[in-house]
This record gives structure tokens, C-alpha cells and sequence, in this order.
């Protein structure tokens, strides 16, 4: 799987399971966490079988990006428009979560494929919240305006305590990822990939792709950043989205790559490392058996109770040269 | 660029064939004990001259040589700092396995980035020449892997970075 996928893989088993097994009453409470600290609750009691309450805790905002009511912007609109009459939003949410979504699943629709595709943008709740205002934003950019009361420079929580950076204009949206990394490996691994997103662009066919710059220094367009937000071990990534990119069905997929961009690259850097290992594995077992060929054949010498102390002549042994 | 590389590989291999004429000796200054001369170097009769061969400033081979132990030094080459982090990594991972070679030294000697350590013990029970075949074919695997290694992280950030944009199109 080389792309990350936007609904939840288990949260979708779980929905589809619940759904499939309505009948049966059962008691469900799960926490999982999954990729940049985001935590998932599910819970269904058995007196109301059909309801199903899910809670969403999202990652720690850095000082520069502002969640309201716990919320980034634009996010109860977001889940309102996504999934209708069957959610109900739980005010105050569960405690220790930023979300607490109440499902009632009688309501879903009948038609197989309908419920479906439901179950599945129910799952992918992630996408939805964290990734609101960045849909507000690109949405206006395709009617080419700029959204009312948005500064000249935003910022959205990515992973815990950072951000990512976005100047929004009629015409066009920058984006600009500070990218860090915690271990040296990482950094030099990642450096090496970031800089072939400048070069894999020049090739033909994705010449319509966002343009993509990497360097090392923080680029003009977070001349207001503060210091915190301009440290960044691995450089910064910039691209540059037109409206041809979120147009129509473009808009979600624009939405989740962005949002996740930085644990796309985490992800490929850690699956570097492990191949890395496997493979330095199998080339010292070669070397070993490399190795263990300079030694001469030894005799075998077994000692087991039935041998006996004088070796049995055979008509083999009559046929052997003068050597051994 | 193959015959600058078999040129040092020749020289190193002729080196060590003339250097590994080991023989058991047991310690002078401490009765009953039988240690590696080139790694104490108390008494200079027990030792010859090292040799460095150079392939250039960044490659180079230290072979020095006593009359019971033999040891040899190689620092590889690194060009960028992805190369500087593969081949410091995967000689770190081969030293943590020395016990499984043998001749491998735990550590390496200061300046270098690994070290053999090859004793009469091994000498006599390994065939001279394909202990000399093992340590020269080891230099040309070391190379090969940290190139093949640069190689495919090179690859998967391509293909990572296409399939990243082509979601755009």
C-alpha cells in the first residue's frame, strides 16, 4: 500500500460488523490510536442496540493554530454536511476527546451500495474534522475567491505541536510544510526523498501536477511565522495549488493528501529503513556462508552408543585413492 | 571506473598473501598465555612494518602484521551524507555480529570504519587462500551493497514522490 487510505480500517470493520450483527445484542468499548496521535472511541451499550457513540481526540495544537470549541474551523459544518440526519454531535464530548458523535443506525439507507459508501465517509470521520478548514479554503479557491475573516497566513495542526502553513490568494493556495524528524537517519533519509519531488515533477505527464520546491532555508512566504514554527531539520516543502486541482471530485482526495503529507513521508522513510535492515540481514548471512567455505571439509566424528570403536571396513572403502 | 578498483584489490591481496605468515607464540612477558602481538605491540621484534595502501584520500587499507596476529583496517569510501549514514549503519550492523565471523573486530581501529583481526587459530583452521578470497571479496561486497542501498532508497523516493503527485492530476 504505497498511498494512506482516508477512512479507518478498523473503524470500518467495526461499523460494517455492528451493522451486519444488528440483531445480536452485544457490548462493545474500544480505544485505539492511530498515526499522529489521533484517538478513536467506540462504544454501544445493550440497551440501545442501534446506537453507536464514537469519540474522536485529535492532536495537540501548537500556539500558531487555533481550534475553536475544541474544534479546527469549520468542522461542525463539515460533519453536518457529510453525514446528515444520521450523526448527532454530543456537546459537551466525552471527557479526554475533542468529538463525540452520536449514530443512530436505524437511520442508515436501505440500498446496499448507499449504506456502503456511508459507512465509509463515517469512517473516514478523520478526514472530515482535521481536514475542515483545509476544505474551506480549497473550496474557495475553486470558485477562485478567498474566504471571508481568513488571515493572509494560516495555520493547521498536522502532527502533535506542529503545524502546516497555508497562504491562500484568489488564484492560487501555498502550502508549506516545515518537515521534522526525531532521528538523524530519518532527516538524511527524508532529505534524499523530498528533493525527488522536485525532480520526478520535471517528468512528463505530471507537468499538470502541483508545482513542488524543497529547501533547506524557511521560503518567503512565512516571513510572519514565529521562530518556533521556521525550525525545521529537513527542510521545507512548498506546493503551489491551482484550482484545476480541486475541482469536482478532486477536492477530498486534495483534502487528505495535503492534511497527511508529512506522515506519507514518515511512513516511506520508516519502510526504507526496515528494508534496509532486512537486507543488510541477508547479505551477512551470505558472507557468513562465504566465510564458513574457507574451511576445509572436517570429518565427521559421531559418538553415538552404537558406534563402535573400530570402524567396519566396506567395499567402498577398498575403492578409495591413495589420499585419504 | 573498474580498474582503479582491481588495481587496489590486486595490491591489498599481494600484501596480505606476503603478510599472513602466521605462527603460534605464546606470550613473553606472562607465562602461560597466548595473546595477539599486533594488538598489544609491547616488543617491537614481533613486529613488522604496516602497510598503508591508499586507493585515494577518502579509501584506504591499513595491514599491520606480528608474528602471531595480522590486522587490517579499511575505511570506505562516502560521498554525500546519505552514503556517510548506509555505510555507517550496515558497519555497525556486521561489527555487532564479529562473533559470527571471527575474523571480524568487534570495534574498529581509530580513523577507520572496520577491522579485521586474524590470528594463527584461524590460520590453521581456514585454507590461507580463501581466507585471502573472503577479505578481498568482502571489500567488493561492502561497496556493491552501500551502492545498491543508495540505489534503492533513490528508487522509492521516486516512486513515492509520482504516485504523491499523480493523486493531483
Amino acid at each position: 500500500m504505497i498511498l494512506l487510505q482516508s477512512h479507518s480500517r478498523f473503524l470500518l470493520q467495526t461499523l460494517l460488523n455492528r451493522v451486519q450483527n444488528l440483531e445480536k445484542a452485544i457490548e462493545l468499548d474500544h480505544h485505539w490510536v492511530e498515526f499522529d496521535d489521533v484517538r478513536f472511541h467506540v462504544q454501544v451499550s445493550v440497551k440501545n442496540q442501534h446506537i453507536l457513540q464514537l469519540s474522536l481526540s485529535l492532536p495537540t495544537p501548537p500556539l500558531e493554530t487555533v481550534f475553536i470549541g475544541g474544534l479546527p474551523f469549520g468542522a461542525i459544518e463539515a460533519i453536518k454536511a457529510a453525514y446528515g440526519v444520521i450523526v448527532q454531535i454530543l456537546d459537551p464530548p466525552r471527557d479526554g476527546f475533542n468529538l463525540t458523535l452520536k449514530l443512530n443506525l436505524s437511520k442508515l439507507p436501505q440500498n446496499e451500495e448507499h449504506k456502503h459508501t456511508l459507512l465509509v465517509k463515517i469512517a473516514s470521520v478523520r478526514e472530515v474534522v482535521l481536514g475542515a478548514p483545509l476544505r474551506v479554503i480549497l473550496k474557495h479557491l475553486a470558485s477562485r475567491t478567498v474566504a471571508p475573516d481568513i488571515n493572509q497566513f494560516v495555520a493547521l495542526v498536522h502532527r502533535p505541536n506542529e503545524s502546516f502553513f497555508l497562504v491562500p490568494q484568489a488564484e492560487k493556495v501555498t502550502v508549506v510544510f516545515p518537515m521534522r524528524f526525531k532521528d538523524s537517519i530519518d532527516i538524511v533519509l527524508a532529505t534524499s526523498f523530498l528533493q525527488e519531488f522536485m525532480e520526478s515533477r520535471r517528468t512528463t505527464g505530471l507537468s499538470n501536477a502541483p508545482p513542488c520546491l524543497w529547501s533547506h532555508s524557511p521560503p518567503l512566504e512565512l516571513k510572519g511565522a514565529t521562530d518556533d514554527a521556521l525550525s525545521a531539520n529537513a527542510g521545507f516543502v512548498t506546493f503551489v495549488i491551482f484550482p484545476r486541482h480541486v475541482e469536482g471530485k478532486k477536492l477530498d482526495r486534495t483534502v487528505w493528501n495535503l492534511s497527511t503529507f508529512h506522515a506519507y513521508v514518515n511512513y516511506h522513510v520508516k519502510c526504507s529503513e526496515g528494508f534496509i535492515h532486512s537486507r543488510m540481514r541477508r547479505r551477512v548471512e551470505s558472507m557468513i556462508q562465504a566465510l564458513n567455505c574457507a574451511k576445509p571439509d572436517q570429518e565427521k566424528t559421531k559418538k553415538t552408543p552404537h558406534t563402535r570403536s573400530f570402524k567396519r571396513l566396506s567395499v567402498k572403502d577398498g575403492r578409495t585413492n591413495s589420499s585419504s | 571506473m573498474a580498474n582503479p578498483l582491481k588495481l587496489y584489490l590486486t595490491c591489498i591481496r599481494n600484501t596480505l598473501e606476503a603478510a599472513m605468515c602466521l605462527q603460534n607464540f605464546p606470550c613473553q612477558e606472562v607465562e602461560r598465555h597466548n595473546k595477539p602481538e599486533v594488538e598489544l605491540k609491547t616488543s617491537p621484534e614481533l613486529l613488522l612494518n604496516p602497510v598503508l595502501i591508499c586507493r585515494n584520500e577518502a579509501e584506504k587499507c591499513l595491514i599491520e602484521t606480528s608474528i602471531n596476529s595480522l590486522r587490517i583496517s579499511l575505511k570506505v569510501k562516502q560521498a554525500d551524507e546519505l552514503e556517510n549514514i548506509l555505510a555507517k549503519k550496515f558497519l555497525r550492523f556486521l561489527s555487532m555480529r564479529a562473533e559470527a565471523f571471527q575474523v571480524l573486530r568487534r570495534k574498529p581501529v581509530q580513523g577507520y570504519d572496520i577491522s579485521f583481526l586474524i590470528t594463527n587459530y584461524h590460520c590453521e583452521e581456514m585454507q590461507k587462500q580463501k581466507l585471502i578470497d573472503f577479505i578481498v571479496q568482502f571489500m567488493e561486497d561492502i561497496d556493491k551493497e552501500i551502492s545498491e542501498l543508495k540505489m534503492s532508497v533513490s528508487t522509492r523516493g521516486r516512486l513515492v514522490a509520482s504516485e504523491f503527485l499523480k493523486q493531483f492530476l
